[in-house]
């Protein structure tokens, strides 16, 4: 190498050694395309997703419904489509909130110790003492008309009409179940990180606390913070899955592969109806795998010494 | 030379489950402006902790600052509030760490640590901070400092580390640079070249220098003034001629002892302190230095001596005068 060679940074070396995950990599591409899909759902799709075809009503795959159509005649393909952009919507909202929660208790338990500390993690134990699907249940069961009778007093209505209550009632609960792990994770490397000699040379300087926690520390406690959150996208996904199955997710008329899965799984013996089930579970599956295999890949991309 | 500093009575403590460990009990010096104090003593002895108490860099708890006053430029650095004493930190004292592997944060940029408090305390903006941590890096002597401001801490060498610590303890034009051993980590050739840099910047800019070192060697040439500690105490204050011709506390007199000489025999082995020193949790009562000193006498077992004037600007904390009184015992740690 020439000695004039430009060092590679810490990035370059990740990607590289990223690149080089082959299942990383299809991770990577069925992710960008399920945001593909998300961002031109409106595009690609050939119905609305409530949209009835009274003539075509279970018809298998055919040429005007390439998925077929349900009992209500609604066109599959475009309900796939249409759920695409609610998991990308979970995908983005549930780890940024729980990212935003636990990194900042994370680092005010990790910094500043003491009675901080303490009642931080106690809460966080609590939450994380509960079943979380059935934590998120409980919220969605309980909290979630008070808030939709809420917007609509505030005048709201057209809000609460378009479904959006249930998109920020299930991601807030999912993110409130989601925080404590982060919260212990940053915690966890803030503890260590604090009594560092960088961390005395900028006290040394006149930086302050908060500065030192934001600008010196943080900056080193991200590596598995990233491999946490990027692993965790995968979790969210299944879970608001899970919940839509379950019936306490989204609500119809808003479409959710979760939702699907659970209308559809009678079908799954029929002779010509079983894409019904099969394709959504199918996406499901290799998104979720998606997004672990990201989680690993960076994983180890970022911590080279692992093997 | 007006005084810059007047350290009184200082005292640090460590709160820890085993007990109170008394870091530093009582050390009161002075420094004047320009002037270099050295600072002496084995690892544990309370050099560190007294300095860093001097800005309240005692990591809190377990540590605490339980008496004492730290009269910088006039004004009790012990009773200042916590942003007053952060605006004195980086800006008018200026602090040198040990290892500078570890002291420079790994995931920002040299320019980045520079510039931090020269925006912080000067009030400078990115580009004028940017401009002038190019010229400390040229100050402590980095080569093509410009093209390094955006280098990691990693694409440099530990005597380049120091230097980058050193431009950033001066980035401010400190009146006081505090060095805590830092050449402690380096190879030979560098400690030289890091010694020479001090001095050289420090004839430059005027500021008065506090190094701590347990090498009696590397000061030599540097300090004016030099304070032996031991145990938490200052048990010898003198000029650095004075003290290496003319040592009177039995612990310094052991150091000096204890250093490899030019003129001495190859295959003589070097002289040491026999034993350790006390639990700083349990501190003996009388002289901190009775079970280790070859000039001990009944008295020293239970009364501590004080700082007392020796000689013009010497002063030793001993009962016995050990210019007169005679060893009393050849290997007091087995006898002890």
């Amino acid at each position: 190498m020439a000695l004039n060679a430009k060092p590679r940074t810490m990035f370059s070396d990740t990607a590289n050694r990223f690149s080089r995950n082959l299942p990383a990599m299809m991770g990577v591409v069925v992710a960008v395309a399920m945001y593909a899909v998300a961002i031109f759902a409106p595009l690609l799709v050939t119905a609305d997703y409530s949209a009835i075809d009274l003539d075509n009503v279970r018809s298998g795959p055919i040429l005007q419904h390439y998925f077929g159509t349900d009992e209500l005649g609604r066109d599959v393909y475009s309900r796939v489509i249409w759920a695409t952009r609610s998991a990308a919507f979970v995908s983005i909202f549930v780890p940024a909130l729980s990212l935003i929660l636990g990194v900042f208790f994370g680092m005010l338990a990790g910094y500043f110790g003491g009675w901080v500390d303490t009642i931080i993690m106690r809460v966080g134990d609590i939450l994380f003492a509960f079943p979380g699907l059935l934590f998120v249940f409980f919220i969605a069961a309980t909290i979630k008309p008070a808030v939709l009778d809420w917007v609509k007093t505030i005048g709201l209505r057209e809000f609460a009409k378009q479904g959006y209550v249930d998109y920020i009632v299930i991601f807030s609960a999912l993110a409130l179940v989601g925080w404590p792990g982060l919260a212990r994770l940053v915690r966890g490397q803030f503890l260590t990180l604090r009594n560092r000699e960088f961390v005395l040379a900028a006290r040394a300087i006149g930086t302050s606390n908060w500065k030192i926690a934001i600008r010196h520390i943080l900056p080193n406690a991200l590596t598995p913070v990233i491999v946490a959150v990027s692993g965790g996208i995968g979790g969210a996904i299944a879970a608001e899955t899970s919940l839509s199955f379950l019936g306490v997710g989204l609500q119809p008329p808003n479409p959710s592969w979760g939702q699907m899965i659970s209308d559809y799984y009678v079908y799954w013996r029929s002779a010509d109806l079983w894409p019904l089930l099969l394709i959504p579970s199918i996406i499901l599956v290799a998104v979720i795998l998606a997004f672990t295999f990201i989680g690993d890949g960076l994983h180890e991309a970022l911590n080279p010494y692992l093997e | 030379m007006a005084r810059l500093l007047e350290v009184k009575g200082l005292r640090t403590q460590f709160f820890t489950q085993d007990g109170v460990v008394n870091a530093v009990n009582g050390i009161s010096y002075t420094l004047d402006e320009g002037e270099t104090l050295g600072i002496v003593g084995e690892s544990g002895c309370g050099k560190s902790v007294g300095v860093m108490s001097l800005i309240r860099l005692i990591p809190s708890p377990p540590g605490k600052i339980v008496g004492g006053e730290v009269i910088f430029n006039g004004q009790d650095l012990l009773k200042i509030s916590d942003s007053e004493i952060r605006s004195i930190r980086g800006n008018k004292v200026g602090m040198i760490f040990q290892d500078p592997m570890t002291s420079l944060n790994p995931v920002l940029t040299i320019g980045r640590q520079i510039t931090e408090a020269l925006q912080l305390h000067l009030g400078m903006n990115n580009a004028q901070a940017r401009a002038r941590a190019v010229e400390l890096l040229e100050l402590v002597g980095i080569p093509s400092a410009a093209d390094r401001l955006d280098d990691y801490p990693h694409q440099f060498s530990g005597g380049m580390r120091q230097r980058v610590m050193i431009a950033i303890g001066l980035s401010c034009n400190p009146q006081l640079l505090i060095a805590d051993e830092p050449t402690t980590a380096l190879d030979v050739t560098i400690q030289a070249q890091i010694v020479d840099l001090v001095r050289k910047l420090r004839d430059e800019l005027g500021m008065a220098v506090i190094w701590i070192t347990h090498d009696l060697g590397v000061v030599a040439g540097m300090a004016d003034r030099m304070l032996v500690m031991y145990a938490g105490m200052i048990v010898e204050e003198a000029g650095v001629k004075e003290l290496y011709a003319n040592p009177r506390h039995p612990y310094t007199i052991g150091l000096l002892g204890s250093l490899p000489r030019l003129d001495q025999l190859t295959g003589e082995k070097l002289d040491s302190i026999e034993g350790l020193p006390p639990d700083l949790i349990a501190l003996p009562k009388g002289c901190p230095f009775y079970a280790r000193c070859q000039y001990r006498i009944e008295r020293c077992k239970t009364d501590t001596p004080a700082l007392e004037n020796v000689g013009v600007g010497h002063r030793a904390a001993c009962w016995v005068d050990v210019t007169r009184d005679p060893v009393t015992t050849e290997n007091p740690w087995h006898t002890a």
